[in-house]
């Protein structure tokens, strides 16, 4: 008898969650098998990649990565039009640094105008992501939730701390929200009881269970990844089943593997970390991610290029 | 006798025992009348009707003469001597509370009645006093003073046994019968097969035979004093362990005893909490301290170690080992409990490292380690200990949950001594408490079937949410921001012992919430690994130093235990207490503590990674897998 690889058969499924405004909507999630396990289910849809674009130019990126925006980096509405239209990006993940108390100090509603600006530059949906600091990313992301009313962003990072004005905000202004938590799959589970038990509808959730980048923690974080899907799917954990969003762009070029550049005997530095944050997208798609915040257009070729061969 | 009670307009009814308190039957109704002093009588808020029935009402000048002609009484000062209808009219009400499927009022097993347990071993103690009256010695009857004391012992007691006896005693002997005339009292130490005689006095003492028993907790020590000859309790006390000073749990204490005269320190401090306890009970039964002639002790493997002064060093590095898990009986004193000089003293076996003597001796007075039945044994405490088993196998785990329990690391914190708020019902709608203390006095803090009350209630009225977190945006006085973050006023300052208000911090809801996620954790991985469902054990038996007043369902509510059947559950009260008081009334029972402490298995969970994992599922309210508690979420959603 010939040999029959052993199958799985799971009992969950995770949820849709539709972004973007009536005319570009887009939709992640639905898998109802481990990802990629085709021969054990369908998954119907793409991971989609939202690139990152900065509300102020950013001071502390390599030239390597800061290459191909050149001409943008000043202004995050051509940023973002650019990643649309010339890189392909699904979606785009707008970050509010400039809000941060510890930096600029923008108020809330001078960068939910960036905000807005950005959303009508662009077709494709949008993420949103405060500073990180959880007050402020409170205040910041219930204005903009206010000033992008029906267009159905995704607001973040949502934590254990500051989770209750940014789930009001979405609720209010009917937005998705991705939560953030540290690496750990009861936390990301609690995290998730907690805003729907405030009422927000557990389809409008996607998870970030932390970034992290190849040799800095990959790991864990891809370990958690697969346990959440696997108590989502096999457990039929409903408090799991959101699509998780995987934040590590910025993560990988911080490791030093990717932007040091006077290194010769390393290699090309421009390749060496293009290839480093492919790496890192390749697994986080293995794992289980279902938006994969990423920065530079050439990983994010690669990476198109990676899923298109895992699809066919 | 038990007698119904009915609350209109409610309509609520609560059976209850004859001279029960009417406050408490009233909470025990799920009806919520105003409280804030504790049941002290002196808020006068809890006034009622009583329509139908007597009561005994103690004098109060918070009701007028005419008020009293119309039938009010004041709940908290009543006690219910007939069945009873009872209208709360609308001042006292506190509105709606939260609707809860009722718990048996049984599932409370106080710590009266535990000598009822003794019937299962013979009742013979370890201690036993002989009095006796010799023949003066003369030239044809020249036998020695001790082979004397032998002789009668055999000829008046039928006691056969080779009897040894201690120098110290036989120091002074030869005075003693001369001035005593010939007539004395010997105290027999019978361990297993041999018999000692540790005491000689003058005259008739037999009767003067008391036993202390002692529970060494981590935080909290409790002591017992036991009439051997009688074989009644006759006075108790508890106070913190001082060693508390060096240190809040038993890892810390260990790292203290490697410091220099570290360990010389925690032993005198530990002495010197017991060496009070002791002579604090002595005074409230009025005998002399010598009249104590046997001390029982039970403790965790680490307390042992520290109270008979041996290091326990090789404890806190793997592989984990003890000096010693079986003790031999001690002279009181080579123990620093000067005092009581002549007194005997021997602690119950340990199990490993950190399943100690104080459960050997819950196990087996709660009569685990004899039953057929399938018993999940949980001791609350600073470290938690969970025993699953019956008399065929037992398997234990630890887990350290903290000192939060016992009120340590609390605010306002407490032990469950006199003035501790207990129990408390929190109105959903305004956020008013109804709290009742041990002894209804006004309170002085909050001890810890109070503080499970507390969470219990806070969660279900959503004033923390499923984090433990304070929703500070609730409309009420009582949720503010305080000094160390937000916080819950139980008690304003003009109600409470000390004038000052008593709080919940989130702080201190965070410390029970770790303390109950570490015991949930022990017990799931208790269970999962030897395969046993929670659906198949058969009995939850749950020890620790509360109040009298531990609510299953609140217990479970906050997630402590698992959901089970409530009736399937009993409060044994302090199992080591009364283990130990057990084991100074047997000497049976002593023996079978070794054969148990032997037989229990340990598992070591930090072995095992999954602990880390249990924990942190557990550190939510109820659950982070809420499906494990259906019926909390269903109250928590029919608020």
């Amino acid at each position: 008898m010939a040999f029959q690889a052993p199958i799985d058969t799971y009992q969950g499924k995770i949820r849709e969650v539709i972004m973007g405004g009536e005319s570009n909507q887009i939709t992640v999630g639905g898998e109802i098998a481990m990802p990629f396990h085709f021969f054990e289910g369908e998954m119907s849809r793409k991971p989609v990649i939202a690139m990152e674009v900065y509300d102020v130019a950013p001071d502390n990126w390599s030239s390597a990565v800061a290459k191909p925006f050149r001409d943008v980096l000043s202004d995050p509405v051509v940023w973002a039009k650019k990643c649309q239209d010339e890189f392909g990006a699904d979606m785009i993940c707008l970050r509010l640094v400039s809000t941060d108390p510890n930096g600029e100090n923008r108020d809330p509603a001078e960068a939910a105008e960036t905000v807005k600006a950005v959303l009508e530059a662009i077709s494709v949906p949008l993420c949103v992501y405060g500073s990180g600091n959880i007050e402020k990313d409170g205040e910041v992301l219930k204005k903009v939730a206010e000033v992008t009313e029906g267009q159905r962003v995704i607001l973040g990072p949502s934590q254990e701390d500051n989770y209750k004005p940014i789930t009001a905000a979405a609720i209010g202004y009917k937005h998705n929200v991705s939560g953030l938590s540290p690496i750990d799959v009861n936390m990301a589970k609690q995290l998730n009881i907690l805003m729907t038990q405030l009422g927000l509808e557990a389809d409008r959730l996607v998870m970030d269970p932390s970034g992290a980048a190849l040799g800095y923690g990959l790991e864990y974080v891809y370990s958690i990844m697969e346990r959440l899907r696997l108590a989502a799917l096999q457990q039929n954990d409903e408090m799991t089943q959101m699509p998780i969003l995987c934040d590590f762009g910025r993560e990988v070029w911080k490791a030093k593997e990717a932007k040091t550049e006077d290194e010769p005997s390393w290699g090309d530095p421009e390749k060496r970390g293009i290839l480093w944050e492919f790496m890192t997208a390749a697994s986080m798609l293995i794992a289980g991610g279902d938006v994969l915040v990423m920065r530079h257009p050439e990983a994010v070729k690669l990476t198109k290029k990676f899923i298109e061969e895992l699809m066919s | 006798m038990k007698h119904k009670v009915t609350f209109c307009p409610d309509d609520k009814q609560v059976e209850v025992e004859e001279g029960e308190n009417l406050l408490r039957a009233a909470m025990a109704a799920e009806v919520h009348i105003s409280a804030s002093c504790g049941g002290d009588g002196t808020c006068g808020k809890c006034r009622v009707i009583v329509e139908k029935g007597v009561v005994e009402q103690r004098p109060t000048s918070k009701l007028t003469t005419e008020e009293i002609e119309q039938g009010y009484v004041l709940a908290c000062l009543s006690t219910i001597k007939s069945d009873l209808e009872v209208r709360v009219p609308p001042e006292s009400r506190l509105g709606k509370f939260i609707e809860r499927e009722k718990a048996p009022a049984s599932h409370i097993l106080s710590a009266k009645g535990w000598e009822e347990h003794l019937s299962s071993w013979q009742r013979r103690p370890p201690i036993q006093k002989y009095y006796i009256e010799m023949p003066a010695p003369n030239l044809s009857d020249n036998v020695d003073d001790l082979k004397r004391i032998k002789r009668e012992l055999g000829k008046e007691h039928g006691l056969e046994a080779e009897v040894d006896v201690d120098l110290s005693v036989l120091k002074y002997m030869a005075r003693v019968i001369r001035e005593a005339d010939w007539r004395v009292t010997v105290t027999l130490l019978e361990n297993n097969s041999s018999v000692k005689i540790i005491k000689v006095e003058s005259g008739d003492t037999a009767k003067e035979n008391y036993a202390a028993a002692i529970d060494i907790g981590t935080t909290t020590i409790g002591a017992r004093l036991i009439d051997l000859k009688e074989r009644t309790a006759v006075a108790q006390a508890s106070n913190y362990n001082a060693q508390a000073s060096c240190g809040e749990d038993v890892i810390s204490r260990m790292i203290f005893s490697t410091k220099r005269d570290g360990l010389i320190k925690l032993q005198s401090l530990v002495a010197s909490t017991i060496s009070e306890l002791l002579m604090k009970l002595a005074d409230k039964a009025g005998i002399k301290f010598s009249d104590t002639s046997c001390l029982v002790l039970a403790g965790n493997t680490i307390m042992t170690h520290l109270f008979l002064g041996l290091s326990p060093k090789y404890i806190r590095e793997a592989p984990y080992i003890p000096t010693a898990s079986d003790f031999p009986w001690i002279k009181a004193k080579d123990c620093g409990l000067d005092v009581f000089g002549e007194t005997y003293a021997c602690c119950f076996p340990c199990v490993a490292s950190y399943v100690g003597g104080d459960i050997v001796a819950g196990v087996l007075a709660s009569g685990v380690s004899r039953s057929k039945k399938l018993t999940l044994y949980i001791d609350i405490g600073t470290n938690g200990e969970i025993v699953l088993g019956n008399t065929d196998w037992m398997v234990a785990c630890s887990c350290s949950a903290g000192p939060a329990f016992e009120g340590g690391g609390v605010k306002h914190g407490m032990r469950a001594a006199k003035g501790a708020i207990e129990q408390v019902r929190i109105d959903c709608g305004t956020c008013e408490p109804m709290i009742l203390t041990i002894g209804q006095t006004k309170p002085a803090g909050i001890c810890g079937s109070g503080l499970i009350d507390a969470l219990a209630e806070m969660f279900l009225s959503r004033i923390v949410d499923q984090r433990g977190k304070i929703n500070v945006e609730l409309n009420s006085p009582r949720v503010r921001e305080g000094k160390h973050g937000p916080e819950y006023v139980l008690a304003w300052a003009d109600e409470t012992a000390n004038g000052e208000d008593i709080v919940v911090t989130e702080v201190d809801i965070d410390n029970l919430i770790r303390a109950k996620a570490a015991i949930f954790a022990g017990i799931s991985i208790l269970l999962e690994s030897t395969s046993v469902d929670i659906s198949d054990v058969e009995e939850i038996l749950i020890a620790g130093a509360f109040g009298n007043y531990l609510e299953i369902e609140r217990v479970q509510t906050i997630g402590l235990l698992p959901e089970y059947p409530f009736e399937k559950v009993k409060f044994v009260g302090n199992g080591s207490l009364i283990g130990a008081s057990l084991g100074s009334l047997s000497k049976e029972m002593l023996l079978e503590a070794k054969e148990v402490a032997s037989k229990m298995a340990y598992l070591e969970l930090s072995a095992d990674n999954k602990f880390m994992d249990k924990y942190i599922s557990a550190l939510f309210l109820p659950h982070t897998n809420v499906e494990l508690f259906p019926m909390v979420m269903k109250e928590l959603k029919n608020r």
